[in-house]
C-alpha cells in the first residue's frame, strides 16, 4: 500500500510537467505577435508589438523560452499572469478558496440527493420512479450550465432578489476587510464561524448558493446513474438475496444491507466527482462573478496569459493525480478483498 | 432537542436570517458609497504604467489630479486644477515662441499622506512619466510633445541617456512655478496636460522604492516588464478627492474612501466602489437591484436595460472614437494569404495593390449603405464621418463632403477600375474584424451586402479573428480590409489624424498610405497655434481624406447608465468614466 | 454469416419486411404527390432519397426480432431516445427540403439574414421560429445546425476513437515499456483540467468549428484510449486468441478479429453518451467566445446569442423567449435522445445488470 502510494506520488512531478511541455509545444504554433496581443488592450498600443516582442524574447525558441520558464519555476517563482494581475502563486493562493468552498456547498446536496435519487431508481426499476428520475437528472445536463446559471441568477436573484451574485454583500465585504475579521483559512463560511459572525456565514451562504444551485443542478445526472447501477449491482449479489430470502423486511434489506454496501464505490469517487467538480466551474463561476479558481484558468487560456496557463494547469493537474490517489486508497479502505499494486 | 433536531434548528434560523436579510425596497441604497460595476480589470494604478481605460477610470482626477481640467462639458476649454490659472499668451503663461509654458502650482495642496504638494512633485511626475516608458505605455504622449521624440531607446533596446539631459533642462522649477520648453510649438499641449499630467507624490515615491529622479538609476526604472515593478502598482499617493484603500485583485474590487483633508470641499460620497462584473446578467441585475448605481453597459445590451424601474440610460452623450473600415494599399501576400485568395486579379482573390486604383477605394465607399450601417449595427447611435476628427472636436469640418450609398456610381467606378478589367473578372477578399465584436462584423456585412450586390463577381468575405491574432495580420500588413476603431488619448484633432492619416500612423502606416502634402498638412496643423489657421488646415486635411478615401469612418457617440438617485453626474467625451468628486445620491 | 443467413432471414421475416417496403412506397408517393413537397424534393432529390432509405432501414431494423430490439422495447424511454435520435438524422438529412437555402447562398451552414438589426423579433410567417439579433433566421439555423452537430459529435468521436485506438491497441497489445509511456502520456492528457485544455487549443489554432472539434477531440481520447486497452488486456489472455496467434495469425488480424470486436459494445455505450455531451462542450466554448463565427448554422452558438435576451425586456421577462426556447429545445432533445439511448445500451449490454432482467 505504502509502495503504491509512493509510486503513484512520484508519477505527480511527471504529469505536472507534462501538462507545462504540451502547452508551450502548443505555443510553438504561434507567431510571436500573436503572443504580444496578452500585453495590448488598445489599438493606441499598436505601435509597441514589435518592441514588447524583443522585451519579452516571445520570438526566441520555443524551447528556449521553455528552459527560462522552467528555471524561474525552479526557484519558486511561476511568473505573472497578466490576466490576473499578479503572480502566479499568489492568484492560486488567492482564487483556490472560494471555487473549493463552491465544490463543497455543491458537493453535499449532489451527494444525498444523488444517492436518494439513484436508490430510488434502482429499487423501482424500469417503472415510473426510475424514469423519473432518470429524465430528471438527464435533464439539466442536457443544456449548456450558462444556461441554467442565467436562468437560476433570474429567480433567485433578480425575481426573489435571495441569492446575489459575487462572495459578499457590501457591509459583510467592509466587515470582512476591517481589522476585526481574521482569515484563518480563506474559505468565507468557515472563517465567519471561527470568528464567530454568523451574519457573516448566512451572507456568505447566500452569496454561494446560486452558483452551488447552478453546480448541482449540472452534476447530478453523473451521481444518479452511478448509484444507480452500484444499487442494482448490490441488489443481484447473493447476500441481498439471502436477507431477502429470510423474509426480511424490503425496506431494511435496502436500507441496511444493500445501500450501504452500494455507497462503497460512490464514496470512492467522491473524490474524483470533486476533482471534476473543479473542472466545472468555470462557467458557472463566471456567471455569478465569484472569484474562483476555474474563471481565472479559462480567461487565461482564452486571452493566452502563458504563465498563468502553465501554472494554472500545473496545479489541477496536481490536484486530479492527488484526488485519483484519494480515491483509489478509500477505496482499498472500504473494500479489504482489493489489493493495490 | 437531540442533536439531530438542534442541527435543524440552526438551519432554519441561518435560512431565515439569510432570506429576511435580502429583503429591500426601492429606497437609496447605501447612500454614502457609490458603487460602479464594469467589465474589465485595471492593469494597474501607477499613472506612468498605466494604458487602459479601466486603470485610467479609477485614478484619473479619483486619486491623482491634473495640472488644469477640462471645463465643464468642453474638451478645448481649461480651468484650473493643481495650477492656479490655465497658461495663455495673454497672462503670460504661453511665451511669444509658444514653446514655453508655465504653470503657477497651487499652494496649501496637500497629498493624502498630509504633506505638501511642490512644483519639485509636478516635475518629478512629468519625468517619471516620460521616462517609464514601458513597452506600450503611455511615455510618448509627453515624449512626443515635449521632446518630439517617440520613445525613449532606440531599436535594439538602449536607452537614450541624453534625452534626460535634455528633459531636465526643458522642465525648470523657479519657486512654485513649473515652466516646460517644448522642442517645437506643439497645439495639443494644454489638451495633453489636462488628460496625462497627474501629480504624485516625490518623496513618498522615493521613501517607497520608486525612481529618485535621477540618471544614474533611470537604467533600472526605465521600462518595467511587468505591472507589479513599480512601486504605484498598487498603492498610490495623490492630491484627489479620493484616497485608495484597496485594490483587491481577488474579488476584484477597488475601494477608495474620501479624502478628508481634500484642497476644496470633500467629496459627497464616503467611499466609492469599483468592481468587475464579468457577465452582462449580473450587471444588469445588480444596477435592477440597486446593488450598484453605476453600470457599464455595451451598446448592444442597451435595450435590456431601457425601462428598467429606478434607472436611467442616457444616451447619445458624444465620443471621441472614430471607428473604421480600413483599405490596405500594399497588401503582403507571401507566405500565402488567405484573405487575399490567389493574389490575383482573376475573380478569385485581389493582387497586393488593389486598393492602390483610387476607383476602387470610391467603389467601395459608395457601396456602403451608410444609413442602414447606423441604423442597424448602431441602433441609430453614431453618425457617418466625413474623416478622422470626430463631431464635436475642434477641427471637425460640418461641410465636409462624404460620399452616398449610390450603387450606379459605385458600379460606375468599379467599371472603369483596373483599365475596365475588374468589373469582367470580379475579385474576392477578406473583410476582418476581432471576435465577438457584433457591431464591426455588422459593419462588414453592410459592406459585403453593398459590394456583393453589384456585381455576382464581387465577393467580400466577412471573417473574424481574436484581437491577437488581429495584431499578427496587422503586423504583417497581410490585412485587405478591416474594421478597428481608435479612442482619443487627449481631445485633439491631431490625435486623429495622425494615425488615420499620416504615413508614419498607426493606421495609414499599415495600409501604405503616403501622400506627402497630407503629411506636410498635418505637421503644419500640429505646430500652428493660431486657432482660426488651424481650422482650415484641418478643412484641407478633411478635403483630401474625402479624395484619396483610404477609410470609411463612423463616429460613435456613448451612452451611460445609472440609477435615478445618483446626482451631480455630467458628461465630458474627454472622460474615460464619470467624474465623482460632484456626484453624490438622493431619492 | 453470408449471403445465406440474410437469404434465411429474408424469407422467415418476409411479412413484416412487405409493411416496411408499402410504408418506404407510401412515404415516397406521399411526398411526390403533395404539390409543395414535391417542388422541394425536386431541389434536393439525393436528401429524399436518403432519408426514405433511413426510413426504411430503422423501420426494418424495428420489425425484425433481435436481442437488442427486445430488450429496447421493454424500456420506453429507450424507445424515446431512439425515436428523438432518428428523428434528427431525418432533420440532418433533409435539412434541403425542410429550409432550402436561398438561391445566392454560397455555402448552407451560413444563415440567412433579413437585415442586421441587433434586436431579435418574435415568430411569424416566414420566419416560425423569429430572428435572433443580427436578424438570422433560427428555424434555418435549427435545422442546419442538426447537420453541425452530427459532424462535429460524429468527427471528434472519430478522431478521439482513431487516437485511443493507437495509444490503446499499442499499450494493451505489447504491453510492457510501450504500455508504461502510453498510460502516463494519457495520465498527462487525463490530468489536464478539459474546458481550459480545449480553450487553450482553439485560442491557439484559431477560431473556427475545425478547431473545435479537434480541442475536443483531442479532451475525450484518453478515455477511449483506457477503455480499449483493458478490453485488450481482457482479451489477450483468453485461449482463442492463443489459439488464433498459435495458429499464425498476424498482430493486425488478431486485433482486427477478435479485440475489436469485443470493445465495440463498451464503446458503443460510450460513445453515445458523448455524442450529446460534445454538442454541450462545443456550446461552452461558445459562450466564452471560441465557436464559429455568429451566422453559422451551429446550435451553440445560436443558444450563445440568446445569453443577453434571456432576462427579456425590464417588465417582460419572457418577451425573447424564442431566442432560447427554440435552439434550447434542439440541444436538450438531442442530449436528450442520446443520453436515453446510451443508458439504454448500457442496460442492455453489461452483463453485470443483464441477469436481473
Amino acid at each position: 500500500m505504502a509502495a503504491y502510494i509512493a509510486r503513484r506520488l512520484v508519477m505527480l512531478p511527471l504529469v505536472a510537467f507534462g501538462v507545462t511541455v504540451l502547452i508551450f509545444a502548443l505555443l510553438s504554433f504561434l507567431d510571436p505577435a500573436v503572443r504580444a496581443g496578452a500585453f495590448i488592450t488598445n489599438p493606441n498600443q499598436l505601435k509597441a508589438i514589435d518592441s514588447i516582442i524583443r522585451t519579452y524574447g516571445l520570438d526566441r525558441p520555443i524551447y528556449e523560452q521553455y528552459w527560462t520558464w522552467l528555471r524561474e519555476v525552479f526557484r519558486g517563482n511561476l511568473g505573472w499572469s497578466q490576466t490576473a494581475r499578479m503572480p502566479v502563486r499568489e492568484a492560486i493562493a488567492a482564487f483556490f478558496p472560494g471555487t473549493l468552498e463552491l465544490t463543497f456547498y455543491a458537493f453535499v446536496p449532489i451527494m444525498l440527493i444523488g444517492v436518494w435519487l439513484g436508490t430510488a431508481a434502482a429499487v423501482h426499476r424500469d417503472r415510473l420512479v426510475d424514469h423519473l428520475s432518470r429524465i430528471f437528472s438527464i435533464s439539466f445536463r442536457s443544456l449548456p450550465s450558462f444556461v441554467w446559471g442565467l436562468l437560476v441568477l433570474m429567480v433567485f436573484y433578480g425575481r426573489l432578489s435571495w441569492f446575489p451574485p459575487g462572495r459578499l454583500s457590501l457591509d459583510a465585504d467592509l466587515f470582512v476587510r476591517s481589522g476585526q475579521f481574521h482569515a484563518y483559512t480563506g474559505l468565507v463560511t468557515l472563517d465567519a464561524l471561527l470568528n464567530g459572525q454568523l451574519w457573516i456565514f448566512a451572507d456568505a451562504l447566500r452569496h454561494i448558493a446560486g452558483p452551488a444551485i447552478t453546480l448541482t443542478m449540472v452534476s447530478i445526472a453523473l451521481l444518479v446513474r452511478l448509484m444507480r447501477s452500484s444499487m442494482l449491482e448490490v441488489l443481484n449479489q447473493d447476500y441481498v438475496r439471502t436477507a431477502r430470502s429470510k423474509g426480511l423486511a424490503e425496506p431494511v434489506v435496502i436500507d441496511k444491507h444493500a445501500r450501504r454496501n452500494a455507497l462503497i464505490p460512490v464514496i470512492t469517487l467522491s473524490s474524483y466527482t470533486i476533482v471534476s467538480l473543479l473542472g466545472g466551474v468555470v462557467i458557472t463561476e463566471t456567471i455569478f462573478n465569484f472569484p474562483g479558481i476555474g474563471r481565472w484558468g479559462a480567461f487565461a487560456a482564452q486571452q493566452l496569459d502563458i504563465p498563468g496557463v502553465t501554472g494554472f494547469t500545473m496545479f489541477v493537474a496536481a490536484l486530479t493525480v492527488l484526488g485519483n490517489l484519494a480515491a483509489d486508497v478509500l477505496y482499498v479502505f472500504f473494500d479489504p478483498r482489493i489489493r493495490l499494486r | 432537542m437531540s442533536a439531530r433536531h438542534q442541527l435543524v434548528a440552526l438551519t432554519l434560523v441561518v435560512l431565515l436570517t439569510a432570506l429576511v436579510g435580502s429583503a429591500h425596497g426601492q429606497a437609496v441604497r447605501n447612500p454614502d458609497t457609490y458603487v460602479v460595476v464594469r467589465f474589465a480589470d485595471p492593469e494597474t494604478l501607477d499613472p506612468a504604467y498605466a494604458y487602459d481605460t479601466a486603470s485610467s477610470e479609477i485614478i484619473l482626477w479619483h486619486i491623482y489630479e491634473t495640472l488644469i481640467f477640462f471645463n465643464g462639458s468642453s474638451t478645448g476649454l481649461f480651468v484650473p486644477m493643481l495650477a492656479t490659472e490655465v497658461p495663455s499668451a495673454a497672462n503670460g503663461g504661453i511665451s511669444r515662441d509658444g514653446r514655453t509654458y508655465t504653470f503657477k502650482i497651487r499652494e496649501g495642496v496637500r497629498f493624502h499622506d498630509g504633506s505638501p504638494m511642490t512644483a519639485d512633485d509636478v516635475k518629478y511626475s512629468l519625468m517619471r512619466f516620460m521616462f517609464m516608458d514601458r513597452d506600450g505605455g503611455p511615455s510618448a504622449l509627453l515624449l512626443e510633445a515635449i521632446l518630439n521624440v517617440h520613445g525613449t531607446r532606440d531599436e535594439r533596446g538602449t536607452l537614450n541617456m541624453a534625452l534626460f539631459q535634455e528633459a531636465d533642462r526643458a522642465i525648470q522649477v523657479r519657486g512654485n512655478t513649473v515652466s516646460i520648453t517644448l522642442k517645437q510649438p506643439f497645439a495639443p499641449f494644454l489638451s495633453i496636460m489636462a488628460a496625462w499630467s497627474m501629480v504624485q507624490s516625490k518623496r513618498w515615491a522615493v521613501q517607497n522604492g520608486d525612481w529618485d529622479g535621477t540618471a544614474a538609476t533611470l537604467a533600472r526604472f526605465n521600462n518595467p516588464k511587468k505591472p507589479e515593478d513599480t512601486v504605484m502598482f498598487n498603492k498610490a499617493n495623490g492630491t484627489g478627492p479620493f484616497k485608495l484603500v484597496q485594490w483587491d485583485r481577488q474579488t476584484r474590487q477597488t475601494i477608495l474612501e474620501r479624502n478628508e483633508g481634500y484642497w476644496r470641499r470633500p467629496a459627497a460620497f464616503r467611499r466609492v466602489i469599483i468592481r468587475v462584473v464579468e457577465d452582462f446578467g449580473a450587471r444588469r441585475l445588480m444596477l435592477q437591484n440597486g446593488d450598484a448605481d453605476f453600470a457599464e453597459i455595451n451598446r448592444p445590451e442597451i435595450p435590456q436595460v431601457e425601462g428598467l424601474p429606478g434607472v436611467r440610460v442616457i444616451d447619445d452623450l458624444s465620443a471621441l472614437i472614430t471607428d473604421g473600415i480600413f483599405m490596405n494599399m500594399r497588401i503582403d501576400t507571401s507566405g500565402g494569404n488567405p484573405d487575399v485568395g490567389s493574389g490575383r486579379l482573376d475573380g478569385n482573390g485581389i493582387p497586393p495593390d488593389f486598393f492602390a486604383d483610387l476607383n476602387v477605394r470610391r467603389g467601395i465607399a459608395q457601396a456602403f449603405d451608410y444609413n442602414t450601417m447606423i441604423r442597424d449595427c448602431w441602433r441609430g447611435k453614431a453618425s457617418v464621418g466625413n474623416g478622422p476628427i470626430p463631431k464635436g472636436l475642434f477641427g471637425y469640418n460640418p461641410q465636409g463632403k462624404w460620399y452616398a450609398y449610390d450603387p450606379q456610381r459605385a458600379a460606375a467606378a468599379f467599371r472603369e477600375a483596373r483599365g475596365g478589367q475588374l468589373w469582367a473578372t470580379g475579385f474576392r477578399f477578406g473583410l476582418l474584424f476581432n471576435t465577438g465584436n457584433a457591431t464591426r462584423q455588422c459593419m462588414g456585412q453592410v459592406l459585403k451586402a453593398g459590394v456583393e450586390a453589384l456585381n455576382p463577381r464581387f465577393r467580400v468575405d466577412v471573417r473574424s479573428i481574436t484581437f491577437p491574432q488581429l495584431l499578427q495580420l496587422y503586423r504583417e500588413s497581410k490585412l485587405p480590409m478591416w474594421v478597428i476603431g481608435w479612442a482619443a488619448d487627449y481631445p485633439d484633432a491631431d490625435n486623429f489624424v495622425t494615425p488615420f492619416l499620416h504615413s508614419s500612423g498607426t493606421y495609414s502606416k499599415a495600409q501604405g498610405y503616403n501622400n506627402p502634402e497630407m503629411d506636410r498638412l498635418i505637421q503644419q496643423a500640429r505646430f500652428e497655434t493660431d486657432p482660426a489657421k488651424r481650422r482650415a488646415t484641418y478643412a484641407r486635411i478633411q478635403e483630401i481624406a474625402y479624395n484619396d478615401v483610404t477609410t470609411l469612418y463612423s463616429y460613435r457617440v456613448t451612452v451611460r447608465v445609472m440609477r435615478t438617485w445618483v446626482r451631480g453626474w455630467y458628461h465630458n467625451p474627454a472622460f474615460f468614466a464619470p467624474y465623482i468628486y460632484p456626484m453624490s445620491k438622493s431619492p | 454469416m453470408g449471403l445465406a443467413a440474410v437469404t434465411r432471414g429474408f424469407h422467415e421475416h418476409r411479412p413484416r419486411l412487405a409493411g416496411v417496403a408499402a410504408l418506404g412506397a407510401g412515404l415516397a408517393v406521399l411526398a411526390l404527390a403533395v404539390p409543395l413537397t414535391r417542388e422541394r424534393v425536386a431541389q434536393a432529390p439525393f436528401a429524399a432519397a436518403q432519408c426514405l432509405l433511413l426510413v426504411v432501414a430503422v423501420a426494418t431494423f424495428w420489425v425484425i426480432p433481435s436481442d437488442l430490439t427486445r430488450r429496447m422495447r421493454k424500456n420506453p424511454l429507450s424507445v424515446a431516445g431512439f425515436g428523438l435520435i432518428a428523428a434528427f438524422v431525418a432533420v440532418a438529412i433533409l435539412a434541403p427540403i425542410l429550409a432550402p437555402p436561398p438561391a445566392t447562398s454560397r455555402d448552407p451552414y451560413i444563415i440567412p439574414q433579413e437585415g442586421f438589426a441587433s434586436v431579435p423579433t418574435p415568430p411569424r410567417p416566414g420566419h416560425p421560429f423569429g430572428t435572433t439579433e443580427g436578424q438570422y433566421d433560427l428555424y434555418y439555423g435549427i435545422v442546419w445546425g442538426a447537420r453541425t452537430a452530427f459532424r462535429v459529435s460524429i468527427l471528434v468521436i472519430a478522431i478521439a476513437v482513431a487516437i485511443g485506438l493507437v495509444v490503446g491497441g499499442l499499450s494493451g497489445y505489447y504491453g510492457g515499456r510501450v504500455d508504461e509511456a502510453m498510460m502516463r502520456l494519457t495520465d498527462i492528457f487525463l490530468a489536464f483540467p478539459s474546458l481550459v485544455l480545449a480553450v487553450t487549443v482553439v485560442a491557439v489554432l484559431g477560431r473556427s468549428l475545425t478547431n473545435v472539434m479537434i480541442a475536443i477531440a483531442i479532451v475525450h481520447w484518453p478515455i477511449y484510449a483506457r477503455l480499449l486497452r483493458g478490453d485488450i488486456l481482457s482479451v489477450r489472455g483468453r485461449d482463442y486468441v492463443e489459439a488464433a496467434r498459435a495458429a499464425g495469425a498476424g498482430d493486425v488480424r488478431i486485433i482486427v478479429r477478435h479485440v475489436i470486436p469485443n470493445a465495440i459494445y463498451p464503446f458503443l455505450v460510450l460513445s453515445s453518451l458523448d455524442m450529446g455531451l460534445i454538442v454541450i462542450t462545443a456550446a461552452a466554448l461558445s459562450f466564452l467566445g471560441l465557436g464559429p463565427d455568429v451566422g453559422y448554422a451551429d446550435w451553440g452558438t445560436l443558444i450563445n446569442l440568446s445569453r443577453t435576451w434571456i432576462l427579456g425586456r425590464p417588465g417582460e421577462p419572457f418577451a425573447y423567449w424564442y431566442v432560447l426556447a427554440y435552439p434550447g429545445a434542439a440541444i436538450f432533445l438531442f442530449v436528450l435522445g442520446w443520453n436515453l439511448l446510451g443508458d439504454a445500451f448500457r442496460d442492455i449490454l453489461d452483463p453485470r445488470l443483464r441477469a436481473s432482467g
